[in-house]
């Protein structure tokens, strides 16, 4: 077997709080990961485990890379692994959680609707909607898998003895005659601009939407996220790589809170 | 022969009937506006559609079917006359099925079909369909298959003729199409008390005065003052207003009576041979002393159109819930399926009328149109069975 085979390539947030608390909690773990040559490099390694390459890269990235297989291990949201990986349970294994980086992915609408406080609000004003403004109601946001699944009905449950919740059809109210508009950034900015109707967009502490005069619907949480470990069923899997998967698994786990 | 040529042959023998029936073969573009399918069927429809942007960009699709670009043929070609118009076409519609779904169902897929604008006469618009599919599905081959309908025009002359508030009936209407939220709507509707009570009024929406609905926007206007909360969004004071007085109005409703649910869902559950089937809508609309106004006359005469047009109805059913998996119809549905036993088989063809289409893609005049497609690659395996693929 050759080296590269062996090495098992672990991707990091690039930046920010999710960098910083990922660091932290390696380092707590008795893993501590160090940059390699350029202080802004996107490589390091950690130390003591030489089969391990760790690579820097945004949050988003990571969640792609685990789709195609081109890393082993990523942490990263998983609001974004569910995100990106439409087949979550195919292409990866959700490992454990890392008990930072919280937020949770919900549906606001402006607090001016006074009349829209649940899902079945919003499919009943959507035909109205309709007719009297000649288009659909308009979403923006960057979760559209996320969207599409929640609005057509399914839900996020923890199937028993499991440990991460499952995508199940026919559990919530349905929300149809809807579009989305895609947005990259300052999505709660749209229903003001007048955009987007409404957003599904991520928050943890609220206080954004509220700057922005919007509100989350009380059954409107589509996912309550953190940083999780997340391993790639589409890498390659030597012996070796497996025991340091559980190697990470086992010390990470014995950290989180 | 190989499965290619079949399926060439085929294509040629339908469109041959389709031609003889006075149909003009169109040849639409594949790659179409994202806006006109999106907006006509909502994301419903997206989830499956290939939507893509040009390097303009502009949002463009795989065409998900071939109706909707075939009314925008129609449309730019008859958009000052909308005279009279019958199109056919044959070619491939694009939906995403997922890796998982299997090879009897393929993200592409072979349609042929038949559209008619413009014509009035709507039962012998809708005959003339019908008629002219079965005929083209025989004259490729098919011997044996049921033909399944319904009306949503009935099901909606029935909520109009039952005694509930509009506003509920409206609900009722839209929901047809998703037969789980029907049922909880209904059961909702018919129980209000089993809904978590709103909290009174003060303290998250204002109070209104039914008796006074036209000060009712100037009260729901000084509480949005009174809390700072600002207008933002194209939604305006008045539908919401309009909404906050539905509410307050459904609070003080007693629910649908059990008489009304009964009727509606002894309606849906009526389904056979079409005469026997519409004689039993008349039981049920006579004890019930309804009035169902022109929409069942209308079912009545299109099926005696279609024995006189020679459509055997003895392989026909008639089904107070028909169409509900079905998009963007507006009055009479059917599907033709292959007479196999046992499960219900994926249908051959299926049709309707879509007469708010027209309008919907930016036509400025109402325009009856019915059509229907031909799913391809299932009629040639209803004739020739999987084998020697």
């Amino acid at each position: 077997m050759t080296e590269t085979a062996d090495k098992l390539i672990l991707a990091i947030p690039s930046k920010g709080r999710l960098m910083a608390k990922t660091m932290d909690l390696f380092a707590d773990a008795g893993h501590a990961v160090v940059r390699v040559g350029h202080e802004r490099g996107y490589l390091g390694e950690i130390i003591g485990l030489p089969n391990v390459e760790v690579r820097f890269l945004s949050a988003s990235e990571i969640a792609y890379q685990l789709r195609a297989g081109l890393v082993h291990l990523g942490i990263t949201g998983e609001d974004l692994v569910r995100e990106t990986i439409v087949n979550t349970g195919k292409h990866v294994d959700f490992i454990a959680r890392l008990g930072f980086g919280h937020a949770d992915v919900v549906i606001a609408v402006p607090k001016c609707w006074l009349d829209v406080n649940a899902m079945s609000d919003l499919e009943d004003v959507g035909q109205a909607f309709y007719e009297k403004h000649g288009h659909r109601m308009r979403v923006a946001t960057k979760y559209t898998t996320l969207t599409r699944r929640f609005f057509a009905g399914h839900r996020l449950v923890k199937p028993p003895g499991q440990p991460h919740p499952q995508w199940q059809a026919e559990m919530g109210p349905v929300v149809s005659g809807y579009v989305i508009v895609g947005s990259v950034g300052a999505t709660e900015g749209a229903p003001a601009a007048g955009t987007a109707e409404f957003i599904v967009d991520i928050t943890s502490t609220g206080t954004t939407l509220t700057a922005n005069h919007l509100k989350v619907l009380d059954d409107g949480i589509i996912l309550k996220s953190e940083a999780m470990l997340v391993a790639s069923k589409m890498a390659r899997w030597s012996e070796t790589t497996q025991e340091i998967r559980t190697l990470f698994e086992d010390s990470l786990k014995a950290k989180v809170t | 022969m190989l499965r290619l040529e079949r399926l060439e042959s085929q294509a040629r023998s339908l469109m041959a009937t389709f031609r003889k029936n006075g149909f003009l073969a169109i040849d639409p573009p594949i790659i179409q506006p994202a806006d006109a399918f999106l907006n006509s069927v909502g994301e419903d429809l997206r989830i499956r559609t290939y939507v893509f942007s040009d390097p303009e960009g502009q949002e463009l699709c795989l065409r998900p079917d071939i109706t909707v670009p075939t009314s925008l043929h129609y449309l730019a070609e008859h958009q000052t006359d909308y005279a009279t118009a019958r199109y056919c076409y044959y070619g491939p519609a694009f939906r995403y099925q997922s890796a998982d779904a299997g090879p009897e169902k393929p993200s592409e897929i072979w349609q042929a079909g038949i559209e008619s604008f413009g014509i009035d006469d709507r039962e012998k618009a809708e005959t003339e369909i019908v008629k002219v599919t079965i005929e083209a599905l025989q004259a490729a081959g098919l011997n044996e298959f049921r033909l399944r309908m319904g009306d949503i025009e009935l099901f909606y002359a029935l909520l109009d003729a039952l005694e509930m508030p509009k506003r509920w009936r409206v609900r009722l209407k839209n929901s047809f199409w998703r037969p789980r939220s029907f049922q909880t709507l209904l059961a909702e509707l018919a129980d209000p008390s089993g809904k978590e009570p709103r909290e009174p009024c003060g303290k998250q929406v204002p109070c209104l005065d039914l008796n006074a609905p036209k000060q009712a926007k100037e009260t729901v206007g000084a509480f949005l003052d009174k809390k700072k909360i600002p207008m933002i969004g194209v939604r305006t004071l008045d539908e919401i207003t309009q909404r906050l007085l539905e509410q307050a109005a459904d609070q003080r409703e007693s629910g649908l009576s059990s008489e009304v649910v009964a009727i509606i869902n002894a309606y849906l559950q009526i389904s056979g041979p079409p005469r026997a089937a519409l004689a039993r809508i008349n039981d049920l609309k006579d004890s019930a002393g309804l009035k169902l106004g022109p929409a069942l006359k209308a079912c009545s005469r299109r099926i005696n159109l279609f024995a006189k047009a020679g459509i055997d109805l003895r392989c026909s059913e008639f089904a107070g819930n028909f169409g509900r998996q079905l998009e963007y119809y507006s009055g009479f549905m059917f599907q033709i399926e292959p007479a196999a036993t046992g499960h219900t088989p994926p249908p051959i063809a299926g049709g309707g009328r879509y007469d708010k289409l027209i309008e919907t893609l930016g036509g400025t005049q109402h325009v009856p149109a019915v059509g229907c497609t031909i799913q391809a690659e299932r009629l040639l395996q209803a004739i020739y069975g999987v084998e020697d693929e």
